[in-house]
């Protein structure tokens, strides 16, 4: 890997707060499941672990990581939390936080994850060895959120069929901005809505709509594409769900609690939800399908992920109420298997045409 | 069906204790109270509350509500031997095989019908996020309010008060539920039971450390965890009373738990729920007695009932399951020291991310302070690929390998 001036802070979950890590000098860095590594993590964890976590801490032990000044893990989900435990057996010297988070947006909550950003500024402060001050943390957020509105424009005009390279490279714009510096990605985003629309490009494929826990790898929406599949909208933990965008609010004097408040009020991942509208997740992802005129849906999680894995059913049921098509693949975070599924996803398309 | 299937399980305990009242052993009252509990949830005339593993417990029996976590279900199942139909219920309905079975479990008896419905819901996000999901299906299936406790993962004084505070939120749902306010004086004596029960329950476990121990296979199974439904009444202080005073006649008596104790065992995590030879292959063919569970620990102090929902989101933050894994492996080289173990059986429950994920964390954790532990491949619900040959030839092998080595005590 390139080297960088930068000192990298690695990250490995969506609910990581970049902005933070941004404002306190670091650039944030997502451990990304891409590569190829020995298999080596069973040695510590359980084989019925989620192959996202288990495929960073194959890349961990395999040493294929540029140099971080740090690792924030996020206490997600269990296979998170095991993470953030093997990931400090492998390897001890790098430091690292487990910042909690709850599973409701509710005032206390929103409160106390609020406090977890204070705790977690003030770890990054000993880190940096400088103190962030509100100010920066602002200009930070400010930032990401020109990321995400740059990326949801690249987005639309991918919907639209307007953007050369499609889905895939919307994909590799998405881990680009996970993995380097946040002016730098502005400034490519940037340069890629500056082109002249493409024509025809998308016009082929059959519209639709693709959601789960982790996609990192642009060569899965290659081969959705190449399988006649048009990708209108995604939810996807390495994809939109990755980047809020972020509205000042005025009413919140706190920068640590408004902080909270948006990042548990994005587009949620299945660990997040409304006890007061049970399974409301069903009829987000067939709302999300409406808007983008999907004429069907694709589900993909990696197995072994017990809150995509519960909801699922009724996520089916909802989509079949909609009358909206439903295809739902597993994965193990390798382009491998999720090629051993082209035959599926080509069927469904033709069932779509 | 489940009514009367509780029903007559009291009625036989209670005549089985009246006619023989010399033989009342402890596992026979607290079975009676584990079937009294269950006759309660399937009355459908109680107010029933279905909740996560670290409920407070304790506080909804003084608002008067029948509460018990959803894990209990897949656990009855599978110990009726009934599980398996329910499993595939949900498998047909497109939950996951490689899920958890308690859970799956529950979620085929509710798509069956065999849940009794609730009047709410109460979920935990302490131990797992599976356990969220669960309870979070539920309360859609039944159209049932659900109130969500984020259990936090350190023990700080910021986080004892998000929790506390959530448990003042959660009183204030009840209450709404049920049209009834909080009696000072029932919190005040549910606590009182509580400490009570907590201070015999330590007793029964200090006494279970002697050696040999009163302690077996089965007289402890499951005991930890469904004493929590039982604090706050009288009934878990006479279970807890029970078993102390059982337990200090074997040991004035110089009785053991297993005749001729020959290794100590520590089990870690769940127990196998449905019938199965292991047990009683350990204790009669090797002298193994298992005794103490990782869930047998009190790791909380008194509730103090000046200010209960401080002591009790203290409680659901001390368990080992909860925090970084090091906790719990500090916690199990604890259990290992004070009972003087022999060496350590990890079913690793399949589908069990957050018990099962850091099973060669706690291996090499116990390893540390010398005791080996077997890593076995059981779904402790679902007995549809248990393998009893294979898994009686790996605990023979563990057993003898024990024998042979001295003791590191």
């Amino acid at each position: 890997m390139a080297e960088r001036s930068t000192e990298r802070i690695g990250f490995a979950c969506a609910y990581t707060p970049l902005a933070l890590i941004q404002a306190a000098g670091f650039a944030p860095y997502r451990i990304l499941p891409m590569g190829d590594w020995p298999d080596q993590a069973g040695q510590l964890l359980h084989d019925n672990l989620c192959p996202h976590v288990k495929r960073l801490l194959d890349r961990a032990m395999a040493k294929d990581l540029p140099d971080l000044s740090g690792v924030i893990f996020v206490n997600s989900c269990d296979a998170m939390r095991r993470l953030a435990d093997a990931w400090r057996k492998v390897r001890p010297n790098d430091r690292t936080v487990l910042i909690d988070l709850p599973a409701t947006a509710d005032a206390l909550s929103v409160s106390f994850f609020g406090k977890e950003m204070e705790r977690l500024a003030g770890i990054l402060d000993e880190w940096s060895g400088c103190s962030i001050n509100a100010a920066e943390i602002e200009d930070s957020l400010f930032q990401y959120g020109q990321l995400a509105r740059l990326l949801s424009d690249l987005s639309n005009r991918n919907r639209r069929g307007a953007l050369s390279g499609g889905s895939t490279r919307i994909q590799e714009l998405r881990n680009l901005a996970v993995t380097e510096p946040v002016e730098q990605t502005i400034l490519l985003l940037q340069q890629a809505l500056a082109e002249s629309p493409a024509t025809m490009n998308g016009q082929s494929g059959v519209p639709v709509f693709v959601f789960g826990n982790m996609l990192p790898d642009p060569a899965a929406f290659a081969l959705f594409e190449t399988c006649g599949v048009h990708v209108v909208g995604d939810d996807f933990c390495t994809g939109s769900r990755m980047f809020g965008e972020y509205e000042p609010s005025l009413s919140e004097p706190n920068i640590f609690r408004r902080m909270a408040e948006r990042i548990l009020s994005h587009p949620p991942c299945a660990r997040t939800f409304d006890p007061g509208q049970p399974i409301k997740i069903a009829s987000d992802i067939v709302n999300q399908a409406v808007a983008c005129n999907a004429q069907g849906v694709i589900g993909h999680t990696v197995k072994f992920c017990d809150p995509y894995l519960a909801r699922i059913p009724m996520i089916r049921e909802a989509l079949k109420t909609a009358n909206i098509p439903f295809l739902f693949l597993e994965g193990d975070c390798s382009l491998r298997s999720i090629g051993q599924q082209r035959t599926r996803i080509e069927a469904f398309i033709e069932m779509l045409r | 069906m489940m009514k009367q299937y509780f029903d007559g399980l009291v009625a036989g305990i209670e005549r089985t204790l009246r006619e023989n009242p010399e033989n009342k052993s402890p596992r026979k009252i607290y079975a009676l109270e584990v079937a009294k509990l269950g006759s309660r949830l399937y009355s459908g005339k109680k107010r029933v509350a279905w909740c996560g593993v670290t409920a407070p417990f304790d506080l909804l029996n003084a608002m008067g509500v029948t509460s018990c976590f959803v894990e209990f279900v897949g656990a009855m199942l599978a110990s009726t031997g009934m599980a398996g139909a329910y499993l595939e219920e949900a498998e047909h309905a497109g939950y996951a095989g490689d899920t958890c079975a308690y859970h799956r479990g529950v979620i085929g008896a509710m798509r069956k019908g065999l849940m009794p419905e609730p009047d709410f819901l109460i979920a935990t996000s302490v131990p797992c996020t599976g356990g969220l999901a669960v309870m979070e299906t539920l309360a859609k299936h039944f159209n049932k309010d659900l109130f969500v406790l984020n259990v936090p993962q350190r023990l700080t004084e910021e986080s004892v008060q998000y929790l506390a505070d959530q448990i003042r939120a959660m009183v204030a749902f009840v209450e709404n539920h049920t049209g009834e306010s909080l009696d000072k004086e029932n919190l005040r004596r549910a606590i009182h039971f509580t400490n009570e029960a907590r201070v015999l329950t330590e007793e029964v476990y200090r006494l279970a450390q002697s050696v040999p121990s009163p302690a077996n296979g089965r007289v402890l199974s499951n005991f930890g965890i469904v004493m929590a439904l039982l604090l706050g009444t009288k009934a878990g202080v006479d279970v807890a009373t029970a078993y102390r005073d059982e337990f200090r006649k074997m040991i004035d008596n110089g009785e053991s738990g297993v005749a001729d104790e020959k290794l100590r065992l520590l089990w870690i995590q769940n127990r196998i729920q449905f019938k199965n030879p292991l047990v009683d292959m350990l204790e009669a063919d090797y002298g193994a007695a298992i005794v103490s569970d990782e869930l047998n620990d009190i790791t909380w102090g008194a509730i103090d009932p000046e200010v209960p929902f401080e002591g009790m989101a203290r409680r659901a933050i001390s368990i080992p399951f909860n925090g970084d894994v090091t906790r719990r492996i500090a916690h199990l080289q604890q259990l290992a020291k004070r009972y003087r173990i022999d060496g350590a059986i990890n079913p690793c429950n399949w589908g069990c991310r957050q018990g099962t994920g850091a099973r060669g964390l706690i291996s090499e954790g116990l390893k540390e302070i010398g005791v080996p532990v077997l890593n076995l491949e059981v779904d402790c619900i679902d007995s549809r690929n248990f393998a009893e040959g294979q898994l009686r030839t790996r605990l023979e092998a563990f057993t003898e390998m024990l024998n042979e080595r001295p003791s590191i005590w």
